[in-house]
Formats: C-alpha cells, structure tokens, sequence
C-alpha cells in the first residue's frame, strides 16, 4: 500500500528512518451505520451483536469500543449469521449458497504468557462451504437456502431450502451428513390426502429447536405445514396443519406452545400436546390489525414474563398503512406500534437464557433497521428506546460537511455533554447498554476530539471522536432561525420537543403508533443545508454556513434563551448591473423571538445575496470576524459590532453566464446535488468491495471485449486548457486569517486572504480597532467600539495556472503555519516567529507554492498536475509526531489528491515525502467528504453513513483493541454444557486485518 | 561583454567568427563587425548602433536584408540573432526612424539582391506593382512549435513543442485509450498506451503539422505516460498547456527527422530545427539550452507564462472611505470594465489614470536557491531573453480575456524583474 513513487528522491538513509518514525497509513476504524445491512445475530453468551451487510461485510459489536470487521471474498449479500454461542465463532450465510465459518483467533503463536499486545487477533474466516446448486442452474435451485438452524449442542446445522428438503450439516466442518437429509416427499407421506392435494408444501419458511427436548425440530413450510420432525429417530412426531401462508414460527420457552405467523397479517398460537399426530386447528387466530386486509406478518418472537410479550414486524393494514414499517410490542393491553423510518431487517430481544429460570423476562428489543439500529428497553413502563453508544446513524438526515476539532478543552466538552442531555426527550432512558461483551483494551483517549457533521436539513451534529465508537454529544438546529413552510408561526414549539402533544396524538389513533429513530431522509426545506463550518474551541463561537446564503454566528449559552436574531444582509454583486439572481430564494428569517435551547445560540444571521450556497467560511473569533464566500464573492463582517466590513464581488466581467444570471447555474447545482446523491447512494453498492463474478458477468464482460474490439467511438479526452468561460470561476474557495506582513517587511497586522476557482488570490490589510502588532491591546474601551474594522486589498495574485485555489496558509519566519486565533495570545502554544520574514502556502488543484512576503514572490514549488497527472482535492498542514522520539515533530502538508491518494510534503521545502493509496478514485464522494484532523488522522465517507477512519501518522492512531472471554473448548466440539471448559481468551481486534487474504 | 567589434581591425577579416556589419542610416553607413557564434543581446546592438550612427533620442527601426533579399526587421535577441547567424557574406542593416517606418516595406521581396534594395526602402513603387506577402511585425511572432531534443531520441520518436500563447488558439487535439507494442525481454508484448484520436480542425495542433491522429503518446514534459490514467494524462497535458512537449511515436514514420543532416538551413548546430510554421528560429535559446541530458528541458517548464501576476495596491494610503465603499479603487476599475472597452489602449489609458498598481512577476532568480531539486531549479536559459519574455506575457495578457487589464506598449519598463505600469 505504501509506495514510495517519487522519482529523484534522495535516499538518506536517516531521512528514511525518520520519515518511517513520523508517517505510517493505516485504516483504523469504520464510524456509523453499516450500509445496507441485511442480516443480524446475537451470542446472548459472549454479549455479542453481529451485523451482516448486502456488500460481504460481517461486524460484530460488544460493549462500546469492542468492535470486529470481517469482510466475504465475494461481495455478495450476507443473507443470515448464527453465532455458537460462546465460542467466538459464527456461520454466516450468502447470498450465493455459501455457507462461511468465521472464528475470534489469535493470529500470533509467539504469544507466550506474558504480554499479549502483540497478538494480533481479528475476525477471520475459517472454512467455508458450498451447498449443492449454485444459483443460475435451474435444476437445483432446490436447494438454495433458505433459513438456517444451529441446534444448541452446536454440532449440527439444519438448511432449510427453497425445494422444501431440510438438510444438516455437521460442524465445524460443514460436512453434509447425507442420511440425515429430509426431503419433501418423505413428509408428504405422512399427510392426510385432504390437506395433500397434489400441491408442494412450498420453501422451507422456518426451523425451530425444541427449548427443551433436544434433537426436535419444528419445520414449516410455505404452505402452512409445521411438522415437529425428531432428528434421532427421523420420523415426525406432530403435524400441524396450517392453512395459512408461513412467515415464522417461535417456542414459548416451556416447549408446550408454538406461534405462527402469517402472510395475512395473522398469527396463530398451537398448543404441542402429546398423543395427537394431526392437530388441524390452532388454540387461538388472530389478525390483530385486522378484520381489511393486511400485510404479512413477517416475523414474530414470543417472549414470557408474568404475563407474555409479543413482538412481531408487520401486519399493518394495506391500504391505510401498508408503506409503514412497524413493529408491534404487545403485552396485556400494552400494545405500541414502533413506527420507523427505514425497512426492519431483523430483531432479537435479549432476554433470560437460563434453563433454571421460569420466564423469559427479556430486557431489550434491538431491531436493526435498514438505516438505523433501534433499542427498546422492555423493562421500563413504556418501552422506551435506549440511546446508541454506537452504530450512530449519521447520515440521519444526508451529511453535507463535516469538520473536525482536536484537543477540545473539559470546559467545553462538559457543556457540550450537558447541551446534549438537556436535548435527549423524555423517551430515551439511561439504562445500561444490553449489549456488553467484551471489553476495549484502547487506552483512554488523550485528547477530546470532536467531529461536526452538517446536515441536509439545516442541523450540525457533534460527535465525540476521541475513540473507537463515535458517539452523538449534541445536535444543533439551525432551522428555528428561520421561517419554514413546516413551522406554523403561533406554534414556536417544535413538536418534536413536545412529547405530551405527541401523546395526545397518539392516543386518538389506531394503530397506536409511535415514532422512533432518528433516520429521516426527508429535508423539510434543502435550502437549510449546511455547506460549511468552523468552530473557535477557545471563545466557543461557531460558524454555520448554508445552501441558501445563510451565515449564522453562534455562541455557546448554558441556559436557555428567546431572543431575536440580528440579521445583516449583505449584498456580493455590489454595484454590478444586468444580474438577476434566478435560483432560490432567500430563507426568511423569524421575526419573532425564538426560544434557543441550551447550547450554541444564534448571535448574528448573515445573508449573503444572490442566495447561492456558501462555499467558503473563516472565524476568526479573536477579531471578531467572519468571512464568507459564495459563488459570486465574498464578505467579511464584524460580528461584534454588527458591521459589514467588506463585500467583494468575484465574478469575472466577461462571464457572460454569470451574468445572465445563475438559471444555469441553478440547475448545474440541483443536477449536482441529485448526481452526487445518487453517488453516494449507488456508489456504496459497489462499495469497497468489487463486483461480483458470476457466470453471467462474465458473459457480459467478453460481449464488451468484443465490442470493444469493434471499436464504437472510444473513449477520448480533449486537451484543452481551462477556459475563461467557465461560469464557476468567481467561486470563493479558500480563506484564510493572518497576522503577517502584507504591507511592508517591518509592520505585521491582521490579514484576510480569498482564492476563488479562478486561481485569484486576494489579500486585504485589515485594521482591526485594538489589535496592533498581533497582539489584543486593551486600551480605551469606549472610543474603541467606536472605530470599525476597515480592509484595504493589499494584494491581488493570478496564478497563471488558473487552476481553483484550493488552500492558503501563512506560515512564519520558521516556516512553521501560523497559530490559530487566540493560541497565541493565550500562550497556548509556541508564539509564531515575527522576527523573519513569513510566507504564505497557496495550494491549487494543480500546484503547491510557497511565496515570500511581504513582495509576493515564489520561493519554491512543487507542480503535482504536471508531474503525476493528478489534481488536489484536500489539502492540510498537519503537526506529525514521531513514534519514537519523544519530542520531535514535523509540520507537514498533506493532500488528497482525484485520484484518492495521499501525497505528503515537508514544509516549507514542498519536497515530496510519502505517498500512500487511501481511497478509491472512482469514489468521488469519499475524496470529497474526506476531513484531516491536526495530528496526522482523517475521516472519509465509505457509504452515506460511514466514516473510514485512517491515521497518516506513526505515532497517533485510534482503532479497536478489545478482549473477548470465550469459552471455546480445548480439542473437539463436544456437547454437553457441563465439558464446556473457559478458557480465556485475550483478543486483540484489529478491525482492519483483512480477512479478504483467507 | 561577448561582442567582438573591432573597428581597427580590416573590415574582411578572416576570422570566421566575425560577421562583417554595414549599417545604413540615411544616406550614411557605418561598418563594423559581430561575433557569429556570440553575437550578444539585441539591447545591446541596438545601443550600439544609435552609438556609431549617433543617434540619440529617438526610437529607431531596425531592419536587414536576408540571403533572400527581403528586408526583415531585428527587434528581440531571436531574430537579431538570425540575422547574424544567416548573414551571408555581410550583414547589411537599415535604421529607419520609427515614426517614418513604411510597414509594407517589410516581407519577401522587398529587397531584391541588386544595389536597389536601397531605394526600395524608401521607394513604394515596387510593391505596388507586385502586391507582396503582408508580414506583421516580428513581435507579434511567436513560436508555435518544434521538434526539439533530435539528438538525443531514438529517431523513431518525436519530441513536439507546443507554446501555446493566451488562449487565442486552443492546442486543439483528444487523446484516447489503447494498446501498442513493445518489445520487451519476454518478447513483443501488447501494453495499454496513449494515442492521439483526433485533431481539431485549425487548432494549433494540426496547423504545427507535427502531430497526426494516432501518433502514441509516450511522454509529456519529460513525464512517461505509461501506467498514467486517460485522465490523468489528460490533467498533465493541461497542466503543461502553456508549454506543452509531448513525445510521441508518430504513427507515420517516413517523415522522421534523420540525424546530423540539415533539415532546415537555418541554424546547423542547434538541436533544434524548427517546425513548420512560425518564428523563423529559436537557434540562441536552442544553443544555450543544448540539452545536458534527457531532462534538459525540464527547465523550460519555467518558462515564463508561469509567473503568476501580483497586483499591488498602495497599502501606505490612508483608507479613510467608510466600510461601505469596501472594495479598493484598484479592483473596481478592473470590475467596471464594461466588456466593450476591453481593447488593449483602453486599458492602457485607463491604467495610466489609476495608477497605484505594480504589476511584477516573481522574480525567477528566486528559485535557484534549493539544492537537492534539480528537476525544478536548475538555472533557467530563458531567463535571460526578458525583453522576449516580457513581450510574452504581452501577448498572452492581450490575447486573454481573463485578464482585465493589459499592458501598455510603450509604458513598459523593465525593472529586473518588476514591471510598472
């Protein structure tokens, strides 16, 4: 993975050692939801959840911080997994008839008492297995898969197929034991003639082990058929004779009941008593969401406490609610109807597993839902749902930026904590997390670490990044600034907040839904989203910019707040004549007071007009200044004294586009939205994983070699350099805040730099009353907050190249980029060196240039389009730390180039240092979501709700360490609960081993 | 410094390296001689001959007859240094004041080989009877492409230059994806390549004659393609427009330049011969730049359209207008350029009027500093042509719509490496 690909590299052998100290590449850990998942497991003896996706990807969560990933060799759907309880072993099964055993193994055998850390240990497969008929040959797809048994004594596995035939298998070496097969004319037999009638009994629906009598199945059938099949003695003990299509079938704990679901909506409960070999009518029927028609009732659990609990998916009426995706909790005259967002996949509920104990008394529901995993505590009156420390959604509403702060103080982090608490409804308990096996080994994280994400409907999320799980600190709403279509003006309350209205609601209607989850795909108003954030730690102002124009300044406040919002409008045309703004318009502000929760609170809107999205945003929140930057140009505002201090218009005089006015412009960037959207959402299919080789894709693949061959127009690029014409050459890309030497080599002073996609790069001197000499002078407060701030462009750069600047960065006498505001007053870190002269750092798409200040002149270069045929994309000034020297760290520049490689250069010499390969470059979403944290790690989107987590650097790196007690036993799988011999194993997950290499 | 004139010495001296110089100003000559291989900078000839004719204050228009007997002008170091390097026998030079220049005198033909030429200078009847070829003045040629590095690629290979100058004329070709063989140790082996697919009719590509539709593409700017992406190759070129070298393997190879013979008479020991169309040569650029290796030119990638253009604005000015007015006188004239008024006196007029604005390139000599790069900073021959630089940039800022301003054409001094308007 790691090349060192540059030519004319000196090879210093001490330059290589320390560069191997400093940059090391390594994907640590997967953030968020799983992409289409599509199978789910519990070991309710290890505490471990197990998630299945559509792409081959198998995860496995414990306590927050245990994680495992595994990953199929093919892509192809995982469509079941079933743990072994307790052994750290799973079978998972595909969508290609393969079944795959995975096991928790130690890899190293050096691991000789002593200190374990070294020994790698991580999911992998260990055998797999291949049942007869592969889909595509028609003959056997008989035997395709269809459910899957592992009966408790752990050596067989029962298959239930499409063709009716249940198999079983013997494990752990997945050996078919042929005698033991039962086919479907074996139990036809046995059926009266009247419920025979000539008909198949259809695919194997469900297998059920006895939960007492081992070695007895319950089958059912398509059809209806549920035969109690005696594995020893392979004949049938009882025979139920449904008439209702199959969906599931669930044991009551004692043995004595079963309960079937049904493809009407129904569920029937059958009573298991002896001496009847026919039993043709079931204790009880019910459609409980009947008597219209309804849908299937796809899986039902029966869980007993005092009385018995219920839960089934589905068997909402068609027509008035058929779209729903439902799960019903029924218990006495409880009856709640969870109402989700996205499609249920699967559920479990953890509950009493001990023989010795009457009841079931579960304590949880986990239902995996397509785009979420939702927890119900079953034990609090109300069932409510139980916040995830993991598997956070977060692409709840589309994440459309993300920005990440290090090193956040306590201070901040406890009030943010508590903005959080305040925010969570009533609905959500605290209980413990019911999904606890394992236990993370990862040292306590050193640093706070937040991760903003910005959403399509106008919300920030913070998460707390500082480790393995990802985990929600605080959501911040921007949409209460605003007017919406949604938000009645008398109703300042957001109904969501109001849980007792919502309970009214709920009470009236049947069936008694209630929502829950937070995925919601639906933006209320796509002009909300938010496109660009910044956050000062130090002063606790936060910056949010949006699609419609919008600059919102913040500021954190424990307590709540109705106030008004200041709006400044601030027009970025100026006086240019003959444009008319044809996209969206404007968001109206509120005019009313608002109530603002705890947390961070609106100070000041800002309306950037024309409207159009904002593409660039700085704070700088020692000056009290915000620049922002749209498609048409930029602005700079004095939040503290509400003034508008400058606006710029950048579109170029002879871009007739731009001047006709944005119609096109407004239509490219819908198109690019929905084009993007749909990357995303297609782009994750194919995912990481690749295309999956069947008999017909490579039928496909020679067909287009050979068309190919007749050469139909081939693919061909035009060389032409980047035209003036471009419509998009006045967007604002980059900003940047600097206290260095723009006049002259001996006066210093605040700066505010701008470079648009034109390769412009303007430099303004500003004078901010009481900063002189880049330090805050607390001299005569009065006649201070008098004075404005004033910008004077100092300078205007063209890069001849012309290409988008993508980064500007002022760098000291050291060479080293300046301190962010307020490090330097507070003495919080190394005070920048005013004493030589500074340089400023602008990164293009095509070239990275160090220039002399205060005369703009080049110093050195380093031209990455023209030597390797890629374009920036990400650029970032991060502070490596060596692995081992205590004290020695290089600050370096890395970037992300359109071909999804990292180049990393020292600075100030932009000399090539490393490259590392890190995202595919088909995955345009990726590059372009992709964030650097200051000290060497990054985050980019996998899927619409996954972070990859990476490290660059040798020395920082998060990823799971975690040690799973299993009770594996020593020699041979032999049954018996009473051999069962714990061994404990210390297990080291390192989620991103590959398991692919097997 | 490295010109040889001797006025004492006999005027047909044997020395081979001096070209024997008669210069005529009105009805008087003057007669001195130039070194051939070292003829020095035009700057310096120019001077000189207002020195020996004593001409002083007045803009002068150089002009020699050259071996076809046409009157050609000498105003950079590239054609002043042709007219020395063709001289044949002598050098026979006219001044002419520039106010009473009779552009139409220039061109093929206008002097024929006999004693007249002297009158057709100042005598219209000859072109009027035989309408001559109209050729603009000198400065508005440029270079449009070479083969270059001849000496040192296999001879089936052919090493392009394209300049490309503003954006008046696109480079005007498509690439495409395919496969070409090479001959490797296992054997003849099919490999993916870059080719040529197409080339736009009258762009700059084609109007060179130098690539054709299929040719592969092998390198660019010294930079093998070979592992590179269609895109990627693409982006490269790009990057490279303004001084785009592509080797490629033309697919035609019967016109391949043979070695060591004399394609073009123009310049023998110069690696470079020159393309079709264009700049009668590049011979001085081409002798210094006599390759030491196959990065040789990289150091053209420093070519000067590189430099990136700094506006400054009058910092020390009191900014006493209120937050409102915002934007510095500066950036709104360029703002309020209305499209119409975009010829170049225009702007040049309208700069002269605000005028608190510096226009400087980077200083190159900047860049020699950092050891251990050769690639980027080895020290750059065209550095040295700055008047011909200067009027590059001319060119491309004219010719660019991009550019908001321009520059004047007499209110251009060159000040090491500021320019100021």
């Amino acid at each position: 993975m790691m090349k060192f690909r540059f030519r004319r590299q000196s090879t210093d052998p001490q330059r290589e050692k320390i560069k191997q100290e400093l940059f090391a590449f390594k994907k640590t850990v997967e953030h968020g939801f799983p992409h289409q998942p599509s199978a789910l497991a519990f070991d309710p003896k290890l505490q471990l959840m197990a998630i299945g996706t559509k792409s081959g990807a198998i995860k496995i969560y414990g306590a927050p911080g245990v994680e495992f990933t595994g990953l199929h060799k093919d892509a192809t759907a995982v469509t079941q997994i079933l743990f072994l309880p307790g052994r750290g072993c799973l079978l998972s099964v595909l969508d290609d008839n393969t079944i795959h055993r995975w096991e928790l193994v130690a890899e190293s055998t050096r691991e000789v008492g002593g200190v374990k850390k070294e020994g790698v240990v991580s999911l992998r497969e260990v055998d797999s297995y291949s049942l007869p008929g592969r889909p595509g040959i028609e003959s056997s797809s008989a035997t395709r898969a269809t459910v899957l048994l592992l009966l408790k004594s752990c050596d067989l596995l029962c298959v239930g197929t499409e063709g009716g035939g249940v198999y079983v298998l013997e494990l752990p070496r997945l050996s078919l034991k042929e005698n033991q097969t039962l086919l479907q004319d074996h139990v036809t037999q046995s059926l009266p003639d009247d419920y025979r009638c000539g008909k198949s009994l259809g695919p194997v629906e469900s297998l059920q082990e006895h939960p007492q009598q081992a070695g007895k199945i319950l089958i059912g059938y398509s059809r209806g058929l549920v035969v109690l099949w005696d594995l020893s003695s392979r004949h049938a003990d009882q025979l139920f004779l449904g008439k209702q299509q199959l969906e599931s079938l669930v044991w009551e704990r004692s043995g004595n009941l079963f309960v079937s679901s049904h493809n009407d909506g129904g569920y029937s409960v059958w009573a298991v008593t002896n001496g009847n070999i026919y039993n043709h009518q079931p204790v009880s029927s019910t459609i409980p969401y009947g008597p219209f028609p309804c849908k299937a009732i796809t899986k039902i659990l029966w869980r007993t406490t005092h009385s018995p609990v219920i839960l089934y998916s589905g068997g909402m009426p068609r027509a008035s609610y058929g779209d729903r995706h439902c799960l019903t909790i029924q218990q006495d005259k409880e009856h709640v109807t969870l109402d989700f967002t996205s499609r249920v996949i699967d559920f479990f509920t953890v509950h009493n597993m001990d023989n010795d104990k009457e009841f079931d008394d579960p304590s949880a529901l986990v239902v995996l839902l397509e785009e979420e995993l939702v927890v119900i505590d079953l034990l609090t009156p109300g069932w409510p749902s139980l916040p995830t420390p993991y598997l956070a959604p977060l692409h709840s509403s589309a994440i459309t930026c993300s920005c990440h702060v290090t090193n956040v103080s306590t201070k901040l982090w406890e009030r943010l904590i508590n903005a959080g608490k305040a925010q969570q409804s009533r609905r959500h308990t605290h209980r413990k997390w019911p999904i606890c096996g394992g236990k993370s080994l990862a040292p306590p994280p050193r640093q706070q670490e937040l991760l903003l994400t910005g959403h399509e409907d106008g919300t920030v999320r913070f998460w707390d990044a500082s480790g393995v799980a990802l985990t929600p600190l605080y959501k911040l709403s921007t949409a209460n600034v605003f007017h919406t279509d949604c938000d009645p003006i008398d109703d300042p309350h957001d109904p969501c907040d109001d849980p007792d209205m919502q309970q009214q609601e709920e009470e009236e209607e049947w069936p008694p839904f209630r929502k829950v989850g937070c995925f919601d795909p639906y933006s209320d108003d796509p002009r909300l989203g938010i496109q660009k954030i910044s956050l000062c730690k130090y002063s606790n102002k936060l910056v949010v910019a949006g699609t419609a124009g919008q600059v919102i300044v913040l500021g954190l406040n424990d307590e709540r707040s109705d106030h008004l919002v200041d709006v400044s409008v601030m027009d970025l045309l100026q006086d240019r004549e003959g444009f008319t703004w044809k996209g969206h318009d404007r968001l109206e502000p509120r005019l009313k007071p608002a109530p603002f929760l705890p947390g961070f609170q609106p100070l000041v809107l800002l309306q950037c007009l024309p409207p159009a999205s904002v593409t660039a945003v700085a704070l700088h929140a020692e000056w009290n200044l915000v620049a922002f930057g749209t498609s048409h140009g930029f602005g700079l505002f004095d939040y503290h004294r509400r003034n508008a201090v400058l606006a710029r218009c950048t579109l170029h005089p002879n871009d007739s586009l731009a001047m006709e006015g944005p119609l096109s412009r407004v239509k490219s960037l819908k198109k690019s939205l929905r084009q993007s959207f749909r990357r995303i959402r297609k782009s994750r299919v194919s995912g990481k994983k690749r295309a999956v080789i069947t008999t017909t894709s490579k039928v496909q693949e020679a067909n287009a070699a050979l068309a190919e061959q007749e050469e139909v127009a081939p693919v061909q690029r035009r060389i032409e350099p980047r035209s003036a014409d471009d419509s998009l050459s006045g967007v604002v890309r980059c900003f940047c805040f600097a206290d260095t030497f723009l006049r002259d080599g001996t006066h210093h002073g605040p700066t505010l730099w701008a470079g648009t996609n034109s390769g412009s790069v303007y430099a303004y001197a500003l004078e901010v009353p009481g900063v002189d000499s880049g330090r805050t002078c607390e001299r005569g407060g009065a006649s201070e907050s008098s004075m404005c701030v004033e910008a004077v462009l100092g300078k205007e750069i063209q890069l001849m190249h012309r290409a988008p600047v993508v980064s500007i960065c002022v760098l000291d006498g050291r060479g080293k980029p300046l301190p962010d505001p307020y490090e330097a007053s507070q003495d919080l870190s190394i005070a920048p060196d005013m004493t030589n002269a500074h340089s400023v750092l602008i990164a293009s798409e095509e070239q990275l240039k160090v220039f002399s200040l205060p005369k703009v002149s080049a110093k050195t270069k380093f031209k990455l389009t023209a030597h390797e045929g890629c374009r920036v994309r990400k650029v970032a000034l991060v502070l490596f730390s060596s692995a081992v020297q205590e004290d020695y760290s290089e600050h370096t520049l890395v970037c992300l180039t359109n071909m999804g490689d990292m180049h990393l250069f020292n600075m100030p010499g932009l000399r090539p240092q490393v490259r590392f390969d890190c995202i595919r470059k088909e995955d345009i979403s990726g590059i372009a979501s992709c964030v650097f944290t200051k000290n060497g790690q990054g985050f980019y989107l996998i899927s619409p709700s996954e972070y990859e987590r990476f490290s660059l650097s040798a020395k920082v790196l998060i990823k799971p360490q975690c040690s799973v007690q299993l009770l594996r036993h020593l020699g041979h799988i032999k049954i018996l609960d009473s051999s069962l011999q714990a061994s404990t194993l210390v297990v080291m997950g390192d989620v991103n081993v590959a398991s692919k290499s097997l | 410094m490295n010109r040889s004139f001797n006025k004492s010495q006999p005027l047909r001296h044997i020395d081979c390296n001096a070209v024997e110089v008669k210069s005529k100003y009105g009805a008087e000559f003057r007669r001195f001689s130039v070194d051939r291989v070292k003829p020095g900078r035009f700057e310096e000839f120019y001077k000189l001959l207002l020195h020996i004719h004593r001409i002083a204050n007045m803009e002068m228009m150089i002009g020699y007859a050259d071996v076809h007997g046409d009157l050609l002008p000498i105003n950079n170091d590239d054609n002043f240094c042709k007219a020395v390097s063709t001289a044949h026998p002598l050098l026979r030079i006219f001044i002419q004041r520039q106010e009473e220049v009779d552009y139409s005198t220039f061109g093929t033909n206008t002097i024929t080989r006999k004693k007249k030429a002297v009158v057709a200078l100042r005598n219209s009847d000859i072109s009027r009877r035989r309408p001559n070829i109209h050729i603009g003045l000198p400065h508005d040629f440029r270079p449009v492409s070479s083969i270059i590095d001849v000496d040192i690629l296999p001879e089936s290979h052919r090493r392009v230059r394209l300049y490309r100058h503003g954006s008046d004329k696109p480079l005007g070709f498509y690439i495409r994806d395919g496969t070409s063989m090479r001959v490797t140790p296992h054997g003849v082996e099919k490999v993916p390549g870059i080719f040529i697919s197409r080339m736009v009719p009258g762009g700059l590509a084609e109007s060179t004659g130098l690539l054709a539709i299929n040719d592969e593409v092998l390198e660019v700017n010294g930079i093998e393609v070979s592992g590179k992406s269609l895109d990627q190759v693409t982006d490269m070129m790009i990057a490279n427009s303004h001084n785009l070298i592509v080797t490629v393997k033309p697919v035609n190879q019967r016109n391949n330049v043979v070695r060591s013979s004399r394609i073009s008479g123009s310049s023998g020991q110069s690696s470079d011969s020159s393309g079709s169309t264009g700049y009668p040569s590049l011979s001085m650029a081409a002798a210094r730049e006599t390759p030491s290796g196959a990065h040789g030119y990289h150091d053209d990638l420093e070519s000067d359209e590189e430099t990136d253009i700094v506006i400054e604005s009058s910092l020390k000015r009191p900014s006493q207008r209120s937050s409102s007015s915002l934007a510095s006188s500066a950036s709104r004239t360029q703002q309020q350029l209305p499209p119409s008024h975009r010829s170049p006196q225009h702007h040049h007029h309208h700069h002269h009027v605000s005028l608190n604005q510096q226009l400087h390139k980077e200083p190159k000599h900047s860049q020699q500093h950092k050891p251990g790069q050769p690639q980027l900073h080895s020290s750059n021959p065209a550095l040295r042509h700055s008047n011909g630089s200067l009027h590059k940039i001319l060119n491309s800022l004219k010719t660019d719509p991009r550019h908001s301003f321009a520059l004047p054409k007499g209110g251009v001094e060159e000040d090491g490496t500021v320019i100021t308007l």
